[in-house]
């Protein structure tokens, strides 16, 4: 038998110690990992284990006054990528094939960051039976490649009123970052433009979510949880869509009415008709786009037509981004500041010889008509549009020196935007010796405000520009008793089930007084415009009166822009058309006609059911 | 009661007396924690369960094999040593002409639907020779020599080991090594030399570019696990949330979500990160009483080492010890992160034959010692 020593058992006692030094090791670890960090970690089993996978909420419809349907959703079916096959470029490839996508273009949506990292990207919308066909007999050839359906809009009466509805695009990484998009994920349609981008919040409704219990291969195995998406709510607009039908085809028609009288680059124009108080009935742009391109994404090639100059911007609505010399129309404005100021009274004429003289020999002027219109009283400078009446106005006014014509035009709404809910409305503008100076600060020559500046804006020329909203709005607000209304579109939202969550009225904006003598003069004149004056015979045999005023205004280095701004009945006006054709000539024999057009359409169907429409 | 019968229950008593029931329990329970985790992991799979029919045959083998080297005098076995040794290197060979080739590595043989790991049986050869050759220096090792001689004896098996590769079995070769040279009566001067001399040898590998490049990248893992989030350090991750998440209590038995939903991957929850399952499913009081259990039969090893009065048998004893101390440190102390994630199996719990066997039959050679405590 072995003599085992001391020393032996003194080492064996290290040993022991190494190994107590071991489990006390492993003991303090697992506490620290289980007791003092146990519901960190329980959290991210819970990361692992639970993914949550949103539910699209259907957007809410837009609906004409009459609750007639102009956007909807149908079901369209979609292609989408699993996110764990991000690294898979012959996926891609294929993919790419299969859509006639650029590979770039699904790389980027397979791999874009979403909110929900394990949801599907989108990678195509609409997909076309065709592809449908193919894809599900390959289905095998493209492992996590998926055919989902989800809503699209549907546009029943084509592309009406396109540029005020709107129309959808995926939201951009720029948007993404702001805090409006929060709750979004890239590729999640989002108004672009219109009211589908202006009421976005109200549409677009909440998304729902699935709590699912996925594996580590990120297959979905059972659904723990769910909260429902709250659907969009539905917009009844104050667009009357047969009226807005006729704005649009009257609008075409005109246009094509000027390039036949030799206008020839008459192209684009707009139209907006509107009830006293603000609410809109039609806005009609010209050139227009069709909203169902953008379903599924705008092609490349599609888009580059949107963006040409060549075709005037399509997506431009120009009743309320395009801002024009109002001319002639503008002369009401001129005539309010002069009877305002009291530098004419309703009983002042002059004497027009074709030729103004008003500012020196050097800087005569020319009436539209040279041969002269004689002497004309205010109703009759309306009338017949005599541009040397509102010359001696313009002068007078200079001569106060206290920017009354500029101070009138902004207190009917030229100069800034009449807030109607709509996106990218522009302020026009009204030109100040503050402002010309301003914007020849590097050209002293120039920056001097002479009296033919002011001559000029009288009769809506030379730097003043207003949109044609702008234009009917001003004419509401002389028929409407001085209330500059608010402009909108949307008149009720409906919430679910139908509840009204949101209802417009009337809103006031700014509003001056004028005595029933002044107004009576003007609306005499404006009347006298489509029986006698510069829009005589146009409206003859219509059954309802009309008041309106003709404006040719010139464009440096463009053919004449044709305006003509009209209210009906002429007593008790329930409509204000206002119109605008560029490089479309006169406005008597260009725009005036479409607004009759209009006229005739709303008061022939009026005859059938007049309570409908009030 | 007749004076026979009473005699007879004497001696039934001295037997009981020379089986260490602590021993047994122990390790039975270990095996039942296994086996109860094993189960736990089948409910949620596609498997079969085929991971726990396998188990149980390879346990009932293991206990076969406990009973008779308990009974077999493990001092005998000093005379075969030779034979003992050199069928070590046979088996070692063996897997390089025959082998099988999984994970990476071709460290089994294939036996009918079982496959073997001649490395884990190296394990207990090891102990064995070493023993012997120790044993005869009586717990004097300070002839430089004897060391040497030593060292070179473990040089063969612990190379050809690593060639197959199989770094984490050649890692408990050599803490077998150097635990039993400590008991043995290794100096700490000669100690600090040697361990000199192989950080050398290790910068050496390391220059020459001999390690494996997945060996090389868990060692950098484990340094920084966040380097590859999806990569090597995916299964240490998703180890220490399934742990972490176990929280005091734990999930419940068969609530394991980390394991059941392949979080933890099904080619190592069973074998080198069952504990994660462990301690999921039993949080730190299951963890810490594992722990416990692996205290109190460490303790039943130091005491059969204390008890022996023999050098052969003491030493042996240390072996073993030091295979399952190291062993359980590194399993563990991986699936918790403070360790490299080396693929060490925990004793007795783990899924796998050859440690079974090599694990049961540890046990019946330190019963086997402690009857023998007094020859």
């Amino acid at each position: 038998m072995d003599e085992i020593g001391d020393t032996t058992q003194a080492r064996l006692r290290i040993f022991a110690l190494t190994v107590l030094a071991v489990f006390a090791a492993l003991t303090i670890r697992l506490w620290f990992l289980q007791g003092v960090q146990g519901q960190e970690f329980k959290r991210l089993s819970e990361d692992n284990r639970i993914k949550q996978i949103a539910i699209h909420a259907p957007r809410g419809q837009i609906l004409d006054r009459n609750a007639k349907p102009i956007v909807k959703n149908r079901a369209s079916i979609i292609l989408t990528i699993e996110p764990e096959k991000i690294d898979n470029d012959r996926l891609f490839k294929k993919v790419a094939k299969l859509l006639q996508m650029d590979q770039a273009e699904v790389t980027r949506k397979a791999r874009s960051q979403n909110v929900n990292p394990i949801e599907p990207r989108t990678i195509k919308q609409d997909i076309s039976p065709d592809v449908v066909a193919y894809f599900e007999e390959h289905k095998d050839e493209y492992i996590g490649v998926e055919l989902e359906v989800r809503s699209v809009r549907d546009y029943p009466l084509g592309n009406i009123a396109a540029h005020l509805i709107g129309y959808l695009g995926e939201l951009s990484d720029k948007e993404r970052a702001e805090t409006e998009f929060a709750g979004y994920d890239l590729g999640d349609l989002v108004g672009k433009g219109g009211v589908e981008k202006e009421y976005e919040d109200l549409l677009a409704g909440d998304k729902g979510t699935q709590f699912v219990e996925v594996n580590a291969a990120g297959q979905l195995l059972r659904v723990i949880d769910k909260k429902d998406a709250i659907p969009g709510n539905n917009i009844i607009l104050t667009l009357d869509t047969d009226i807005q039908a006729s704005a649009e085809k009257a609008l075409v028609k005109a246009i094509a009415r000027a390039k036949r009288d030799k206008f020839p680059r008459a192209s684009a124009g707009a139209i907006v008709v509107m009830e006293p108080k603000g609410e809109i009935l039609a806005m009609a742009s010209y050139p227009t786009f069709d909203p169902e391109m953008f379903i599924g994404g705008i092609s490349q090639a599609n888009w580059s037509e949107m963006i040409d100059e060549k075709n005037d911007y399509p997506l431009n609505n120009r009743a309320i981004m395009s801002s024009y010399p109002p001319g002639s129309t503008f002369k009401v404005v001129s005539a309010i500041a002069g009877l305002k100021t009291g530098v004419i009274s309703t009983g002042t004429t002059f004497v027009c010889r074709g030729r103004w003289l008003g500012l020196g020999k050097q800087w005569g002027k020319w009436c539209w008509d040279r041969s002269g219109h004689g002497r004309q009283s205010l109703e009759g400078a309306i009338r017949i549009s005599c541009d040397t009446y509102f010359y001696e106005v313009g002068n007078m006014l200079y001569k106060r020196g206290e920017n009354d014509l500029q101070r009138w035009a902004r207190r009917l709404g030229v100069g800034s935007k009449t807030g109607i809910d709509l996106p990218s409305e522009v302020e026009g503008r009204v030109p100040t010796p503050a402002w010309k100076k301003e914007l020849n600060k590097s050209w002293v020559e120039n920056q001097q405000w002479f009296p033919g500046d002011t001559v000029n804006m009288a009769i809506g020329q030379g730097d003043l520009l207003a949109t044609p909203l702008q234009v009917a709005n001003m004419y509401a607000a002389l028929v409407n008793g001085g209330v500059l209304y608010k402009p909108h579109v949307v008149k009720t939202v409906k919430g679910l089930e139908g509840r009204n969550i949101y209802r417009a009225s009337p809103k006031k904006g700014r509003e001056f007084d004028l005595s029933q003598d002044d107004l009576n003069v003007i609306r005499r004149g404006l009347r006298r415009v489509t029986l006698d004056g510069t829009a005589k015979g146009i409206f003859t045999g219509l059954p309802v009166t009309v008041s309106g005023k003709t404006g040719t205004s010139e464009v440096a280095g463009k053919d004449d822009y044709a305006l003509f701004v009209a209210y009906a009945p002429a007593e008790d006006p329930k409509y204000i058309i206002s119109i605008i054709v560029e490089q479309g000539g006169h406005g008597g024999s260009t725009a005036a006609p479409a607004a009759r057009e209009i006229l005739e359409d709303i008061y022939s169907s009026n005859d059938s059911d007049e309570g409908s429409k009030n | 009661m007749t004076r026979d019968r009473k005699i007879k229950i004497k001696d039934w008593r001295e037997n009981l007396k020379q089986v260490d029931i602590v021993l047994i329990a122990t390790a039975i329970v270990l095996v039942a924690i296994g086996v109860l985790a094993l189960y736990a992991m089948s409910s949620g799979e596609e498997s079969d369960g085929s991971y726990l029919k396998k188990q149980l045959v390879w346990i009932f083998i293991g206990l076969i094999l406990m009973v008779a080297l308990a009974l077999f005098n493990y001092s005998s076995l000093r005379n075969y040593i030779v034979i003992i040794y050199g069928a070590n290197i046979l088996f070692l060979f063996t897997v390089f002409i025959k082998g099988r080739v999984a994970l990476g590595a071709q460290r089994w043989i294939q036996v009918g639907s079982f496959s073997f790991q001649p490395s884990e049986l190296s394990k207990i050869l090891i102990i064995l020779t070493l023993g012997a050759y120790l044993a005869e220096r009586k717990g004097d090792l300070s002839d430089w020599r004897d060391v040497l001689r030593a060292v070179v004896y473990m040089i063969p098996p612990i190379l050809l080991i690593v060639l197959q590769p199989d770094l984490g079995t050649a890692l408990v070769l050599v803490a077998i090594t150097i635990g039993m040279l400590m008991v043995a009566g290794i100096t700490p001067k000669q100690i600090l030399i040697l361990a000199l001399v192989a950080y050398l040898l290790i910068g050496f590998v390391i220059k020459l570019d001999l390690l494996q490049d997945y060996q090389m990248e868990r060692l950098v893992v484990f340094f920084n696990p966040s380097v590859d989030p999806l990569g090597s350090g995916y299964n240490l991750r998703q180890s220490m949330i399934a742990i972490g998440s176990g929280g005091i209590l734990g999930k419940g038995l068969f609530s394991n979500t980390q394991s059941r939903l392949n979080f933890l991957p099904a080619a190592v929850r069973h074998t080198d990160f069952i504990f994660a399952v462990i301690g999921e499913e039993l949080g730190f009081i299951g963890s810490v009483l594992v722990i416990v259990i692996f205290f109190l039969i460490m303790s039943r090893v130091i005491q059969i080492a204390v008890s022996s009065r023999n050098h052969f048998g003491l030493l042996v004893a240390t072996g073993i010890g030091s295979m399952w101390i190291f062993q359980v440190l590194v399993n563990i102390g991986m699936t918790i992160g403070i360790m490299p994630v080396t693929g060490i199996p925990l004793p007795f719990i783990s899924y796998g034959g050859s440690a079974m066997l090599v694990n049961m039959a540890s046990v019946g050679l330190l019963l086997s010692i402690y009857r023998r405590r007094w020859s």
